[in-house]
């Protein structure tokens, strides 16, 4: 069982983000990274399903700066086998298309039955890239993934996502793409010995020309700002509970404008 | 929830930046390791103490443990934890290799450690006493002891205690009873009680392994008569576990560490407890003694750890907690009110709290990298100079953070106002978990005693000196920086107090008052404490410093509003100005009571000596 994970690093989510002062993105100086959580879920099913076969590969696939081998690494710690690493000026911080593209041009160089994204990354949002990479390759994709059951001859997959209120159960073939939604499993811990064996697991180092693609963005992101700060809220004090109903009535009409 | 057991970012400037570990990969010993998998360890570690650890602390403080029919039970919630740090394979991160550990530097294990203690200080204790346990194994035992017990307590299969402790042999360690008899087939009868005996039962693991003094019948009295025995709870006969007689008649109700099962343990009750000597016979108390400075580090982290998590929880809370408004606008009732973090008597304790934590982490660390400065030293001069460092280090470390480390628990609460004196938040668990640190593996009275009755006897006073030379050479350097003189001359004072009432004891110990050093011990060890603290901080400031200047100059911050704007946006910036503040805060607050501190201990007070007890009191 063949498993390409594509695994994203970002920051903590317990960092506090500031907006640089030319509002041109964040300020990363001094941010702790992590694996994006959804791609965390990836790689302990890749891992589970490597298990379960008793054979396979899993193969972590990254796009981002020279930091990000501390992520793979980890992954590698947890039990990955070996890592792709893009790196790439013009791709590092790409928007969710040219990644797309240029993890569909890393795919098509290896083996795979499954290729795992996370639904989506804390810190851009998008959601976008697991599902491009699906039409990109021609193959399908199963997109919100709490559960997945491969077949024995491994050319399908019952797979359980979720839907607005429910589950939803669908069988796809393989080789598809997955998109890993909270709940899919628990992730292991990287383990000494683990941390001490990914020294020595190898990580492919490409750039965008080793791809073969020249990026072409679509979306250019303009300014980076914080959210307003959330304005005090009015308190009225001191009135007898009849006007108190009246005038909040009032404010909401005429001042918060929601009635 | 962000990450309230550590400052992250203070662990990595001291091991980094402070102590440069990266610089102990270049010896052969620690060739294997880089920075990267030393980050990879700490993340590792961070993971496992936040997700899994720290919420079994709460639970292990209500629920503590059961014993039943003379078995113990630890809290359900342990156990998914325990299974995790075994996995983990956190009891190997500095074991040697040829041991089955992974070998990494112990100033790391130091860290890691102090996450996990901070997670949870009574889980901890289960597998510390293990690994306490075992190191005793590794170092004395025969290779079949090595395979039989070792093996399985490194992995957690099995796990240790240390059995010291009897009713009349608690800080008199000599006069304990517990007896062995020699059998023909050179195994030994145990029989005799032990009280006060950490992890001394639980269900963690199916077998545990008590490292029992006792005294082998006809040996001579006193800790001379003193052997060491390995003691299992059920014994290997035949391949197969059988139960070897070891009963726990009782668990302590207590202070702290609740989920920590404290037992009486009865040996050889039925006349059918085997023990196998470890080493030789009467060898026993030189056998502790070299284990002695693992485990008093060991306390200290603890201290450290409890402080450094009440630490973070305060200032959390703070940050969070409005009450009135800011003090210009007292008297203003519309003005609007303030997290207390902007009233200055809220601010003087966190900062308290701040640079006593550092200096205790720094010193702890420090202690740690001693140790791995032996193992990799080129020459036996380094590495004589660093065991004597450590040497006299060692009960600073243990009392000195244990003692202040507790301080820094009891301000949390006081930060935390009434909140803090409930069950809601968990500082009041810090405190009362802390406080045993400065009761176990020798009282902080003993620790006082050991310091300025042993080590600065040790060759003349020599590990005085060096050490006094070391911090002679910080200050030389300090010096040259206009901009740390704050620092630099509180600690200079200091530094010549502490070498004024050194020598004073010395000479109160040759002439027929050499009552007076020991009476003060205890008040020495804390003015040594504070020089030794104030030593690593000042240190730290002298780094800091440099970093904080390189990073306004690329900013080309040169005027106090540019400053205050990198401080707002830049998250190093911010960091190192915090660290000279810790160095200047403890410089102005504690190093310059030395010289008070010295003066007390040189007036040569003798009312608590010479009052006769009736005097004490009337009753
Ligand atoms: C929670 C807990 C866990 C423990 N775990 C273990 C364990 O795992 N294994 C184990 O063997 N023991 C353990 N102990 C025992 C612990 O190490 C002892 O309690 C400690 O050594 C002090 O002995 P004591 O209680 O008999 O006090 P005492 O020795 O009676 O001391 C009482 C006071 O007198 C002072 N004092 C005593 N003698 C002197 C002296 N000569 N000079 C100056 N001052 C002196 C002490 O400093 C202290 O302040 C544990 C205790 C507790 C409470």
């Amino acid at each position: 069982m063949k498993s390409l994970v594509c695994m994203k690093q970002v920051p903590d989510t317990e960092t506090q983000i500031k907006v640089n002062s030319q509002g041109t993105g964040i300020v990363t100086e001094g941010i702790k990274y992590i694996i994006n959580p959804y791609d965390e879920f990836s790689v302990e099913e890749a891992l589970r399903l490597k298990e379960k076969f008793k054979q396979g590969e899993v193969v972590i696939l990254t796009i981002g700066p020279d930091r990000c081998t501390e992520s793979i690494r980890t992954a590698l710690a947890m039990g990955a086998d070996k890592g792709i690493h893009i790196n790439d000026e013009s791709l590092n911080s790409a928007d969710p298309f040219v990644v797309a593209q240029a993890l569909a041009a890393a795919a098509s160089q290896v083996d795979y039955n499954v290729i795992f994204c996370g639904h989506r990354a804390i810190d851009d949002d998008f959601a976008e890239a697991g599902a491009m990479l699906a039409e990109l390759l021609q193959i399908p994709q199963v997109t919100l993934v709490t559960k997945v059951e491969v077949s024995d001859d491994k050319t399908k997959a019952i797979v359980e996502r979720d839907v607005e209120g429910g589950k939803e159960t669908v069988e796809v073939s393989l080789p598809c793409v997955l998109t890993s939604q909270k709940g899919l499993n628990e992730p292991r811990y990287a383990s000494l010995p683990g941390i001490m064996k990914a020294k020595k697991k190898p990580i492919d180092k490409k750039t965008a020309a080793d791809l073969g693609i020249t990026a072409e963005a679509r979306l250019e992101s303009r300014e980076y700002s914080m959210p307003p700060e959330r304005k005090a809220g009015k308190k009225l004090e001191g009135m007898e509970p009849p006007d108190a109903a009246k005038e909040l009535v009032r404010l909401l009409r005429n001042e918060a404008k929601v009635i | 929830m962000a990450n309230l057991l550590c400052d992250e970012r203070d662990v990595k400037f001291v091991l980094y930046e402070q102590l440069n570990i990266e610089e102990l990969c270049e010896s052969e010993k620690y060739s294997e390791f880089s920075r990267e998998t030393f980050d990879m360890v700490l993340d590792a570690a961070v993971k496992l103490a936040e997700k899994e650890i720290w919420p079994t602390n709460a639970d292990g403080d209500q629920k503590g443990v059961i014993l039943e029919q003379g078995a113990v039970k630890v809290p359900e919630s342990f156990h998914n934890a325990y299974r995790l740090y075994c996995e983990g394979g956190w009891s190997l991160l500095a074991v040697p290799p040829d041991m089955g550990g992974q070998g990494f530097p112990s100033v790391l294990n130091c860290a890691a450690v102090e996450l996990f203690s901070a997670a949870n200080q009574a889980f901890m204790m289960y597998p510390g006493l293990t690994i306490g346990a075992a190191r005793l194994i590794e170092k004395y035992g025969t290779e079949d002891q090595l395979r039989e017990y070792m093996d399985r307590m490194y992995s957690g299969e099995w796990a240790g205690t240390m059995c010291l402790t009897e009713p009349q042999a608690g800080s008199d360690v000599g006069a304990l009873r517990t007896k062995a008899v020699k059998n023909p087939d050179g195994t030994y009868k145990i029989s005799g009680g032990k009280i006060f005996i950490s992890a001394g039962d639980h269900d963690l693991t199916e077998n545990i392994v008590h490292m029992v003094l006792a005294r082998v019948e006809g040996a001579p009295p006193g800790t001379r008569g003193i052997s060491i025995f390995i003691v299992p709870k059920k014994r290997v006969e035949n391949g197969e576990l059988v139960d070897n007689d070891v009963i726990c008649a009782a668990t302590e109700k207590k202070l702290g560490i609740h989920a920590s099962a404290t037992c009486a343990l009865n040996f050889g009750e039925k006349d059918n407890c085997i023990g196998y000597l470890l080493g030789a016979e009467n060898e026993g108390m030189r056998i502790m003694f070299n284990m002695m400075n693992e485990a008093r580090l060991a306390v200290g982290i603890q201290g450290l750890a409890q402080a450094s998590a009440a630490y973070m929880h305060a200032l959390r809370y703070a940050k969070e907690r409005v009450q009135g408004p800011e003090i210009h606008a007292l008297k203003d009732p519309t003005a609007p009110k303030v997290p207390i973090i902007y009233h200055p008597d809220v601010r003087r304790m966190l900062m308290w709290m701040k640079c006593v934590t550092e200096g205790i982490r720094a010193l702890i660390y420090y202690a740690g990298y001693c140790e791995d400065r032996i193992h990799a030293a080129k020459s036996e001069e380094e590495a004589a100079k660093y065991q004597g460092f450590l040497d006299i280090l060692i009960p600073i470390c243990k009392s000195w953070s244990s003692d202040m480390g507790f301080r820094v628990t009891e301000l949390a609460i006081q930060v935390h106002g009434g909140y803090g004196y409930c069950r809601e938040y968990p500082v009041e668990q810090f405190m009362r978990d802390s406080k045993i640190c400065s009761i176990y593996e020798g009282t902080n009275g003993i620790q006082a005693l050991d310091l300025v009755g042993r080590k600065l006897a040790v060759k003349q006073g020599a590990l005085f000196k060096s050490i006094v030379a070391e911090t002679g050479n910080l200050l030389k350097n300090a010096s040259k920086n206009y901009r740390l003189k704050d620092i630099v001359e509180p600690f200079a004072q200091a530094r010549s107090q502490l070498v004024e009432v050194t020598r004073y004891f010395g000479l109160k110990s040759i002439t027929e008052d050499f009552m007076i050093p020991v009476l003060y011990a205890s008040p020495y060890l804390e003015l040594f404490g504070d020089l030794a603290v104030g030593f690593m901080l000042l240190w730290q400031a002298v780094i800091a410093d440099r970093r904080l200047e390189e990073i306004y100059n690329d900013a080309k911050a040169d005027t106090p509003e540019k400053k205050a704007e990198v401080l707002r946006t830049n998250r190093s910036a911010a960091f190192y100005r915090g660290k000279v503040a810790s160095a200047q805060f403890f410089s102005n607050t504690f190093l310059s009571l030395s010289k008070g501190k010295a003066r007390a201990i040189m007036s040569g007070e003798r009312s608590a000596i010479d009052l006769p007890e009736e005097s004490f009191a009337l009753f």
